[in-house]
């Protein structure tokens, strides 16, 4: 902990709520995550009564609207939480590894490679339904990020500045093939227009399941990182000199986020400003002690995602707006108001 | 549409090309001459279309179409030298000859604005159809008629309209005249055969398409369920005027249920009556099952090969037809 009593001194974390009060907070994200989680199941583009709801959740009732709610709301509420999950933790990962507040998972490669994935599998081998591309779009993260890891690592270890580099200068070059592939077949952009915006529709809980332990993992590698990141907050010389190793940290840290955002990709495609905001709130609220802003990432990501999804539903009835956009609709203002208060702009 | 400096380099490097090799084949040949060898294809007429008054010769051989006049004249029995791709599902929905007629065409391009303009001059036309965005259009409209007399129609030309056009410019209209006579019998004969259902019943059609998101659909108040509303006179949904069709909005499956308030419903069958591929996960869901209109046998599949044409309207009008025998009687 000593780097949180040197980090205290710093601009802007003179504040850093005690342990209780950190609890406590937890506590209140777990509980608005409770409360969005019984309104995403219970709001939608069509108005199903609350005994509905009930019965559909807790009776083998076989009416219309217990389908749509078994079929549909409870399985996008899941895949909701799921992926919020992933893209906050992913994102609070980023920004440690990076020391970078404005980095998100995609700044490695992530988004870039499933996308340019996805547009093979639909573009060339016809792939069309979202269980067949998820794998396309899991792979083409995990091999792009260890792209970025390889041409980002230098004698001394992987940089994170260079890891960014790499990571920004292969994306630029599978953003472009993808859009050649995209424009040399119409129809192929077409199928994807959706894919790109970031939806959480149509994805049952079969897409979810085979991801599940990759998550598991990664919260595992994320957390047992998390002490080695505070160390490294200080500086790559001051955490060696702690006893940090710095390439086994970078590479679990790399190996976490990209089965994280790698995962959330593949289920719902590119969602932004989750995984770039979500951790700056929590920053804002807890200080800079990576092990709580992991933990009120995982619960704060998911209600972002939630408030956003349910917002999409209800906003262009009986349309919906997928969540990606909804996402970057809200955390743009909510970001430029947080990237102007100087204490939650640290890291 | 924009343009690359590159593109419109190339684009003006064409048209000087061209132009000289018109000013050389005009001043190599004596109009005159052509006019007495009784060669029809010197002699010419006007046409009217959206780019103006256009002097076409009277009996074209060599027809290249642009956007989406190739399948509506090669309906009507043309048979285009070069044309600009469909996509795949469209052509499998041509009847074998027209499909062979296609795959004769020359290829000029896989979308409408990317046409390759020298490609289409080497094809040396006699007339061009066009039927692409304005703008698009307006970007190529005079390389286009430096090639050959060019007929365009807007985007916002009506199917029959459409047809009306492609038929006098490309000197088909004989063909266009039967196609006519059968779709008036064919609508007169399902009218009389079915009008107390078409009178007292509410129809919905809906649909799903590769470009969808997983999980949604969309009510189709375009293409042929126009046809069904319009011509044949069902009761379909229709969006408010001046507001975009109801097909422009995505739907969750969710609102499945919501179709229960139709008596019938339509949906995207192929040729061989098997739901279209993109339809499937609607069919396969538990909320499409437990319709009624679905237990009852009220949930009709009907092919549409597509909505520019009269063969097409023709073939999917027998498909209501057949439809709509198989609908239960009242009880």
């Amino acid at each position: 902990m000593t780097a949180l009593a040197l980090r205290q001194d710093g601009p802007g974390t003179s504040a850093v709520p005690g342990p209780r009060r950190r609890l406590l907070g937890l506590a209140v994200a777990l509980a608005l995550l409770a409360v969005l989680l019984v309104l995403s199941v219970m709001i939608g583009s069509t108005s199903i009564a609350p005994s509905v709801v009930w019965d559909a959740l807790f009776h083998s009732s076989s009416g219309i609207d217990e389908f749509a709610i078994r079929d549909y709301r409870l399985p996008r509420t899941i895949v909701g939480l799921v992926v919020g999950v992933a893209l906050g933790l992913s994102g609070a990962l980023i920004q440690a590894l990076t020391r970078n507040p404005l980095a998100d998972p995609g700044i490695l490669g992530v988004h870039a490679g499933a996308s340019f994935a996805v547009t093979v599998a639909v573009g060339l081998l016809g792939v069309r339904d979202v269980q067949g591309y998820m794998w396309f779009a899991f792979a083409g993260a995990l091999i792009v990020t260890l792209m970025v890891l390889a041409l980002g690592s230098t004698r001394q270890g992987s940089s994170p500045v260079v890891l960014v580099l790499a990571g920004v200068c292969i994306g630029a070059v599978l953003g472009g093939a993808r859009e050649a592939l995209q424009l040399t077949n119409p129809e192929a952009f077409d199928a994807m227009r959706y894919w790109n915006a970031g939806s959480v529709v149509g994805r049952p809980l079969d897409v979810v399941w085979p991801i599940l332990p990759f998550f598991a993992v990664a919260l595992v590698l994320a957390f047992a990182a998390s002490g080695p990141l505070n160390a490294m907050a200080l500086g790559d010389e001051l955490a060696a000199a702690q006893g940090v190793q710095l390439v086994r940290t970078r590479a679990l840290s790399v190996l976490a986020l990209t089965l994280l955002a790698g995962g959330a990709t593949a289920i719902a495609g590119p969602i932004g400003f989750v995984g770039l905001m979500v951790p700056h709130v929590a920053r804002w609220i807890v200080g800079p002690d990576q092990r709580w802003i992991f933990a009120y990432s995982i619960l704060l990501a998911p209600s972002l995602l939630l408030v956003s999804d349910i917002l999409g539903r209800i906003v262009m009835r009986p349309s919906e707006i997928p969540v990606g956009i909804v996402t970057a609709f809200v955390g743009a203002p909510v970001l430029i108001a947080l990237a102007r208060r100087k204490k939650a702009s640290g890291l | 549409m924009t343009t690359t400096p590159l593109r419109r380099r190339g684009a003006a490097l064409v048209a000087a090309l061209l132009s000289t090799t018109l000013v050389l084949t005009a001043c190599g040949s004596d109009g005159d001459d052509a006019d007495d060898t009784g060669d029809p294809t010197a002699q010419t007429r006007t046409v009217q279309a959206d780019n103006g008054t256009i002097e076409v010769p009277a009996d074209p051989q060599r027809v290249a179409t642009i956007g989406n006049t190739t399948l509506p004249f090669i309906d009507l029995g043309g048979e285009p030298i070069g044309v600009t791709e469909e996509s795949a599902t469209n052509v499998a929905r041509l009847p074998e000859d027209q499909q062979a007629t296609y795959a004769s065409a020359k290829i000029l391009a896989t979308s409408a604005d990317e046409v390759d303009l020298e490609e289409l001059a080497t094809l040396k036309p006699d007339l061009i159809l066009v039927q692409i965005p304005d703008a698009e259009f307006e970007a190529i409209e005079k390389q286009l008629e430096l090639i050959a007399p060019t007929v365009f129609f807007g985007l916002d030309a009506e199917w029959k309209a459409l047809a009306d056009g492609i038929a006098d410019a490309g000197n088909v209209a004989d063909a266009l005249s039967q196609q006519k006579k059968e779709f008036g019998d064919k609508v007169a004969k399902i009218q009389e055969t079915y009008g107390e259902v078409i009178d007292g019943t509410s129809f919905v059609d809906i649909s799903r398409g590769d470009f969808n998101d997983p999980g949604t659909f969309y009510i189709a108040d375009i293409g042929c369920s126009e046809i069904a509303r319009d011509e044949v006179g069902l009761d379909l949904p229709e969006a408010a005027e001046g507001a975009d069709p109801l097909a422009y909005e995505s739907l969750s499956f969710e609102q499945i249920g919501e179709l229960s308030k139709y008596e019938v419903i339509t949906y995207p069958v192929d040729a061989e009556g098997q739901p279209t591929e993109p339809f499937v996960p609607v069919v396969e869901s538990n909320t499409w099952k437990a319709l009624d209109a679905v237990k009852s046998g009220r949930a009709l599949g009907v092919f549409c090969p597509g909505n520019n044409s009269y063969g097409a309207a023709i073939r999917y009008l027998d498909s209501l037809d057949s439809a709509l025998a198989t609908l239960p009687a009242e009880e």
